[in-house]
């Protein structure tokens, strides 16, 4: 009797709203993405979307609220590359990888390298030469220790071998405001932050971190690393992820709904609208893709001696 | 002339119908979101977004900023009547607009507290409208260097800005700026004075300490009291609005710092709490009678009232002008244009100006609409003051728990809120005046950050950090402004001496 009822739970699943715990404030990036599937979610999942913001601790609270949370498809959460980063530096207490399940990745987006359009570099090499000449003097900004844009500036420096000091902000929108006013010369920032004042010729990017080029028309023209002959690739990319243990039909059903929401072609363009860009991979690509990024990156961190600076400081 | 064309054009887009209605729905929402304490603003746009889905873009647009700026006119009401801060920006309010209140001119602190909102804000928007690109990429030329000098000297400023002792202000300074260390910081990625309690990792929210201490603590202190019913007072028509004296000593307070709060607005931070502080202290030291701060000076309500609602105008400029939004405020408005279709940028009036300039216009007309729905609603809020205390103030607890926890969404946050007002109750009770607490919390961080950065740019050198032009002055200004304190205090000091061991002498003989 008691498996009858679950079974016909499941079956008619969903039954009530979902919860989205957007693990970040209200205004960011990963919020717009969680909004605009709250916008399109009634048609696809048959019950609207709830997101919730449960900001703090740079995203670990959300994610630990959804570890602990009930695996019944009425809690979901919006997942970041941080999942993957923060647990290498030892600091939280899940380690997101095995205690969350992906559902869907939604968008890839790669970071820019951008300098204040008044400064005179126009290519990675000019800027790389200056900073051989001028030892120390270029800084670059990042959005926390330990962040990807923290770990893509010690990546540049190293692999060009030149020294560049790091600047920690609060986020992208703190490094564009110092950028402009050419406090700092150097920031990796996510492309909707700057989008704006790349057209308006305010900013200058130099480089992409993606493995190609960006797709929007406005920001296509920016080289890849590679490219340019550097080897970094650090794309971020923003998902939905489930409790572990999600019962397999819910589980299924989910794919499925996400799936068909974000091939379509009106929730690409609003993402597209943003500055990002949708790339849909299903739950076993997305696990595969956190195991191959979190091997590397720990990799990374370790060579860039980020991981050792964090460490220092904890102790 | 352009301008004016623009604005006009923009007026007749702000007056269609669905603008007007939208514009309406708004402000009413806003002036809502500002009297329930606890509510923060941030939050019930974010709980709305999902409202506005359908909405035409240029109206959801009209209703968000409404919200935005609604919210700072009523943030006052309850600090008046109550003592309980409605927004964290109206905690200055409460020095002297509830000694106001007691003495029977609660109404006319509200009064003053709209007009002085309507005044300022509306200078807000018309310095929106005319230096807007300027001033923007002014605001540019401050770095962190320049924002760690006026957080250093905000901070000794504001500290003496109570009647109560400097010593017992300092203490309560420290204790802000400790609290303000809480949590995982970035700029060494580990958390600090969590231990263990994982929440601890987000740190303390200004608008939950403000709540907490003066919110929850207040009431704790109403309801302690033995004898406060005694005191509801029937209160005549005339007793409503501020007599001409009054209105008088109001009239410059409310234009200084409408000046000042703008001023304030176009750097990032949370510039409503800021601008109302610093106005406080501004109105303080022109003051013809200081001594009358704290204990119901109408300057302490028309000052800061104005400060915020100016500053507020004002930092709608980085959002709409290079699409940065400077304060949490505004950057979950830019996320409301976002999920819109509507990237702010530098491109926005060029490209968008039916857009820009229908947004520009309805805030002048719902700054009116916000005059007109606040000034008949004065009355209507003082009688409020008639109904039971064991009624009233559940009723204010209620409300100020269920804002807390819609901020972080977390049920932590309720206990932390508790354990703040009991703080805040013993604080009082113990003759220290919260106030500067806050503004540890709210400078703390931002002079941490600010040296770290600024050290960084400067190349580890206090030197080139001095000589920076615009960091150099703001040190320079301020340190004379305090040398000259100083000078002041201690020459009273000598005066007081001499009279004292003048009089000893003369009572030898």
């Amino acid at each position: 009797m008691q498996t009858q009822t679950t079974l016909t739970t499941k079956n008619n699943y969903p039954t009530k709203p979902i919860t989205v715990i957007v693990p970040f404030s209200a205004g960011g990036g990963l919020d717009l993405v969680a909004r605009t599937m709250e916008k399109n979610a009634l048609k696809y999942l048959g019950q609207p979307l709830v997101v919730v913001n449960k900001p703090g601790g740079a995203g670990t609270l959300g994610w630990n609220e959804l570890v602990n949370a009930n695996p019944d498809g009425y809690t979901l959460g919006i997942s970041a590359l941080d999942v993957v980063i923060q647990p290498l530096y030892g600091t939280t207490k899940y380690h997101y990888p095995s205690a969350l399940e992906p559902i869907a990745q939604v968008t890839t987006l790669p970071f820019l390298m951008v300098v204040p359009s008044d400064q005179p570099w126009q290519d990675i090499n000019s800027l790389i030469s200056y900073a051989k000449q001028h030892p120390g003097q270029l800084k670059f900004g990042h959005a926390g220790i330990g962040s990807p844009a923290h770990i893509l500036g010690e990546t540049f420096a190293k692999t060009a071998n030149i020294s560049l000091e790091q600047v920690p902000f609060h986020g992208g929108n703190d490094i564009t405001i110092s950028l402009l006013g050419s406090h700092i010369q150097i920031g990796f920032v996510p492309p909707l932050t700057v989008k704006e004042q790349i057209k308006a010729g305010t900013l200058r990017a130099l480089a992409t971190t993606g493995e190609q080029r960006l797709t929007d028309p406005d920001l296509a023209q920016i080289p890849t690393f590679k490219e340019q002959g550097f080897d970094i690739v650090l794309t971020n990319w923003y998902g939905v992820v489930a409790p572990k243990e999600l019962p397999p039909e819910i589980k299924t059903k989910l794919e499925e709904g996400f799936k068909t929401m974000i091939a379509d072609p009106e929730f690409k363009a609003n993402i597209e609208n943003l500055g990002l860009q949708v790339e849909y991979l299903n739950s076993d690509d997305s696990k595969e893709k956190w195991i191959s990024d979190g091997d590397k990156l720990a990799k990374t961190i370790r060579e860039t001696g980020i991981l050792e600076q964090i460490e220092a400081q904890k102790s | 002339m352009d301008t004016l064309t623009m604005l006009l054009h923009g007026l007749s887009i702000s007056i269609m119908p669905v603008n007007l209605l939208a514009c309406i729905i708004g402000v009413l929402l806003g002036t809502l979101v500002g009297v329930l304490p606890g509510i923060d603003t941030i939050s019930a746009i974010a709980l709305l977004l999902p409202f506005s889905y359908s909405m035409d873009s240029t109206a959801a647009l009209i209703m968000f900023a409404g919200i935005y700026y609604g919210s700072k006119y009523g943030g006052s009401t309850t600090s008046i009547l109550m003592n309980v801060p409605g927004e964290a920006a109206s905690v200055v309010t409460c020095l002297d607009g509830y000694a106001m209140a007691q003495r029977g001119r609660g109404g006319a602190a509200l009064t003053v507290s709209a007009v002085g909102s309507f005044i300022a804000g509306t200078l807000g928007v018309i310095g929106l409208t005319l230096f807007a690109p300027p001033l923007a990429q002014s605001a540019l030329a401050f770095g962190p260097p320049e924002y760690f000098s006026i957080a250093l000297i905000g901070l000794i400023v504001l500290t003496k800005l109570t009647g109560t002792s400097t010593l017992k202000s300092i203490l309560m300074v420290t204790i802000g700026i400790i609290l303000g260390t809480v949590g995982l910081d970035s700029m060494s990625g580990i958390s600090r004075f969590t231990f263990g309690i994982d929440e601890l990792d987000r740190g303390f929210d200004l608008s939950l300490l403000a709540m907490g201490i003066f919110g929850i603590g207040e009431i704790l202190t109403v309801m302690t009291a033995s004898s406060t019913q005694s005191k509801v007072q029937t209160i005549r028509f005339r007793d409503l609005y501020p007599t001409r004296e009054e209105a008088r000593r109001s009239v410059v307070p409310i234009f200084r710092s409408g000046i000042l709060g703008f001023l304030i607005g176009l750097l990032p931070g949370p510039s409503g709490t800021t601008s109302s502080f610093a106005s406080y202290a501004l109105e303080k030291h022109y003051s013809k009678n200081p001594s009358e701060f704290g204990h119901g000076a109408i300057e302490g309500v028309a000052g800061p009232e104005s400060a915020n609602n100016s500053a507020n105008s004002a930092t709608m400029i980085p959002l709409l002008t290079l699409g940065i939004p400077f304060c949490g405020g505004t950057a979950i408005l830019l996320s409301g244009f976002m999920i819109h279709g509507i990237i702010p940028g530098p491109a926005l009036i060029t490209q968008q100006p039916d857009l820009f300039w229908g947004l520009i216009a309805s805030m002048y007309v719902g700054n009116i609409l916000l005059l007109i729905i606040n000034l008949p609603l004065v009355g209507i809020f003082v009688q409020l003051l008639k109904t039971p205390i064991y009624i009233l103030m559940p009723i204010v607890a209620v409300l100020t728990l269920t804002g807390a926890y819609t901020i972080n969404n977390s049920v932590l946050d309720l206990m932390w809120i508790a354990f703040f007002g009991v703080m805040g109750f013993y604080l009082r009770r113990t003759g220290f005046e919260p106030a500067p607490l806050i503004i540890g919390i709210v400078v703390g961080p931002e002079l941490e950050q600010g040296l770290i950065q600024s050290l960084i740019i400067c190349n580890g050198s206090i030197w080139e950090f001095l000589t920076r032009p615009i960091a150099g002055t703001i040190l320079a200004v301020g340190t004379a402004f305090i040398l000259y304190h100083a000078i002041h205090w201690f020459i009273n000091l000598k005066h007081q001496q001499k009279e004292t061991s003048i009089n000893s002498n003369l009572h030898q003989y």
